[in-house]
């Protein structure tokens, strides 16, 4: 009985360290900020700051579906990008049509409602040689149908996917292949110019806030970084209470042993549904607060590799334990925008100069390869071990 | 006595082979039921027939007092009539303790959001106690189910039967990997048991099947070829027959 509740202790303490960590790093940038600090931290660094931490809550997801229930899906980043294109729409709509109506304020007569429409679909559509604002756009102007839309379009597809393949009991690797199509099929129709997301020139200038004008960058990636730590925390604490559930249980039995759980009598495939929609969600809004701080979202971003990029910083930072997975994001995606970020200077060998670049992906490909060989649970693996050597 | 399961003329066939043909058997209620057969015999398949996991071709199934067909229903809905199996190599979550495979066994509500929102009551925490206690596993009531003995596997299957408290226990090869004492307290274990349920055993062990005490039927090529005591069916020549080879 009392394993058990130390049990329970030890898995709290993972969440409070977390928080701990996350609010210290946020409190000391915004201390430090251009916008209400120091200004020592560029508005650059916050940014890719606060994406990192978007990319964390889209890897807790990851490592709840795949770490503790076993489903190794590579379509989770599409989750992620859905939720993009969704408060992206609202971004752009606003935007184009406060510009609009800015330019045209000189005007004798003020523009109709079907004028300023029309202007709209111009200036946003005219990439892709069309005027009309398409169906999809109806609800653009609301922002609180477009908040409802981040939870409900990844969710829905996610529940549409995940029913049709779990009820025929689509398992393993095939799975993992079927979520793979979906992914692809999905960032190959965004790709086509009349899927009414403007095609691959995706949507641009979500970094502006509509009726925040007046505030500057510098000031919005302070307020982006807070809200996606904060969200980020909340989704640990979500996740956390999920895991250590008797449903975590059920989920990691699924992962253990399928027929078991099945002849106990749970219906597996609910299980599973539940979470991979659950998960769905989670990305959904991450990617929702990801994008307006990279502010451009395009079909690439939904492709393929960036769902098996999101298996890989899961399978690094630890799978089957909730902080390797935010250690395994923060830690592989920050260094990769270093390594590729051409900050760091090519090793010239005469013969042969040494990219970082191009070597990059090696390198990580290969600590994907060791982690997997000689870390099975990964950097998560790694600092369990040396808790447990001095607690001995 | 009522009938509790009653199998009637199944079918199966996997790529042209007919593992069981044409196969009857009825359970009454609170009956101990022991089924013996050579390998191949059709054993297990008959047990996954009744469990869901392999439909027959052709048959019916029908349980309890309403005569409900199982052959409609899957493997979640069968257990939740109590229909509860233990499978012929020990089957667990390796990966949890002996206290959370009796948690997960208990008989509580399946649905995804009750188990989200499950806490656990100072009941349900005695019953698991007290099964750990029945199966003799309270030592390791804490260790993970995978660190276990082959025999100590067995009896946390067993135990996870008993917290599922099912009408019908399906047990295939319980005395494997046990030790003399082991099965004899398995055999006291299952008879007890069959004072409130039904339970069809598969055995190969003739002196487990002996002290059992049961009515016995015999599988041979999936059909039945004889039912009665051991002594009865041991003196049929079919039997012997099978048994010793034509």
């Amino acid at each position: 009985m009392k394993s058990i509740f130390l049990n329970y202790l030890n898995s709290m303490s993972s969440f409070f360290w977390i928080t701990a960590i996350i609010m210290i790093i946020t409190i000391s940038i915004v201390v430090f900020s251009e916008a209400y600090g120091l200004n020592f931290v560029s508005t650059s660094f916050v940014k890719i700051l606060g994406k990192t931490l978007c990319l964390c809550i889209v890897a807790l997801a990851m490592d709840l579906v795949w770490g503790y229930c076993g489903i190794l899906s590579l379509g989770h980043f599409a989750f992620f990008g859905l939720g993009g294109y969704m408060i992206g729409m609202w971004l752009m709509f606003e935007r184009t049509k406060s510009i609009v109506i800015e330019s045209t304020q000189n005007n004798i007569l003020p523009l109709t409602h079907n004028e300023i429409n029309e202007a709209i679909g111009t200036q946003i559509f005219g990439v892709v040689g069309g005027a009309e604002i398409p169906m999809i756009w109806i609800f653009a102007d609301t922002l609180s149908i477009h908040l409802l839309l981040v939870l409900f379009v990844p969710g829905i597809l996610a529940f549409i996917f995940g029913w049709l393949a779990f009820r025929s009991r689509v398992n393993g690797v095939y799975l993992s292949i079927l979520t793979q199509a979906m992914t692809l099929g999905l960032s190959l129709y965004l790709f086509q110019n009349d899927s009414g997301l403007r095609g691959n020139n995706g949507l641009s200038g979500l970094q502006n806030i509509p009726n925040f004008d007046n505030i500057t960058q510098a000031e919005l990636s302070i307020w982006f970084l807070i809200a996606s730590s904060l969200t980020l925390v909340v989704t640990y604490f979500i996740c956390n209470l999920v895991v250590k559930s008797k449903l975590g249980n059920v989920i990691k039995g699924i992962r253990d042993n399928e027929t078991r759980i099945r002849f106990l009598g749970y219906k597996v495939e609910s299980y599973k549904l539940f979470v991979f929609v659950i998960t769905a969600i989670i990305s959904g809004i991450a990617g929702a607060l990801y994008y307006p701080q990279a502010g451009i979202i395009n079909p690439a971003e939904l492709a393929p590799i960036a769902s098996i990029y999101l298996a890989v910083w899961v399978a690094i930072g630890g799978r089957g334990s909730l902080y390797g997975a935010v250690i395994g994001a923060a830690f592989v995606s920050l260094s990769s925008s270093y390594f590729t970020g051409g900050q760091i200077p090519n090793i010239d060998f005469g013969v042969f100069t040494f990219k970082w670049v191009d070597w990059w992906v090696v390198i990580l490909g290969l600590s994907f390869v060791i982690t997997t060989l000689y870390a099975p649970k990964g950097i998560g693996g790694l600092v369990e071990i040396m808790f447990r050597k001095k607690q001995l | 006595m009522s009938v509790l399961l009653e199998v009637n003329g199944i079918n199966v066939t996997f790529d042209g082979f007919k593992a069981i043909n044409n196969l009857s058997l009825s359970i009454s209620n609170n009956e101990l039921r022991a089924i013996i057969g050579p390998n191949g015999a059709g054993k297990t398949t008959f047990m996954d027939i009744v469990t869901g996991k392999t439909k027959p071709d052709s048959g019916t199934i029908l349980w309890g007092q309403k005569n409900s067909s199982l052959l409609r229903m899957n493997e979640a809905q069968i257990v939740e009539l109590g229909i509860s199996r233990k499978f012929q190599k020990p089957t667990l979550i390796e990966t949890q303790t002996v206290f959370e495979n009796l948690l997960l066994s208990l008989k509580k509500s399946r649905n995804p959001i009750a188990t989200l929102f499950y806490k656990m009551s100072p009941d349900d925490e005695k019953e698991i106690t007290n099964i750990a206690v029945e199966v003799n596993l309270i030592e390791n009531i804490g260790s993970l189910a995978g660190q276990l003995s082959h025999g100590q596997k067995q009896w946390l299957e067993i135990g996870m039967l008993l917290a599922q408290k099912p009408n019908l226990l399906l047990i295939d090869e319980p005395a494997a990997g046990m030790t003399y004492p082991e099965r004899k307290k398995t055999v006291n274990l299952l008879k007890k048991l069959s004072k409130n349920q039904s339970i069809i055993v598969v055995e190969h062990d003739m002196e487990f099947i002996k002290s059992l005490e049961c009515r016995v039927t015999v599988l041979h090529e999936g059909t039945v070829i004889a039912e009665g005591s051991l002594d009865y069916v041991s003196q049929n020549k079919k039997v012997i027959d099978v048994y010793l080879g034509r």
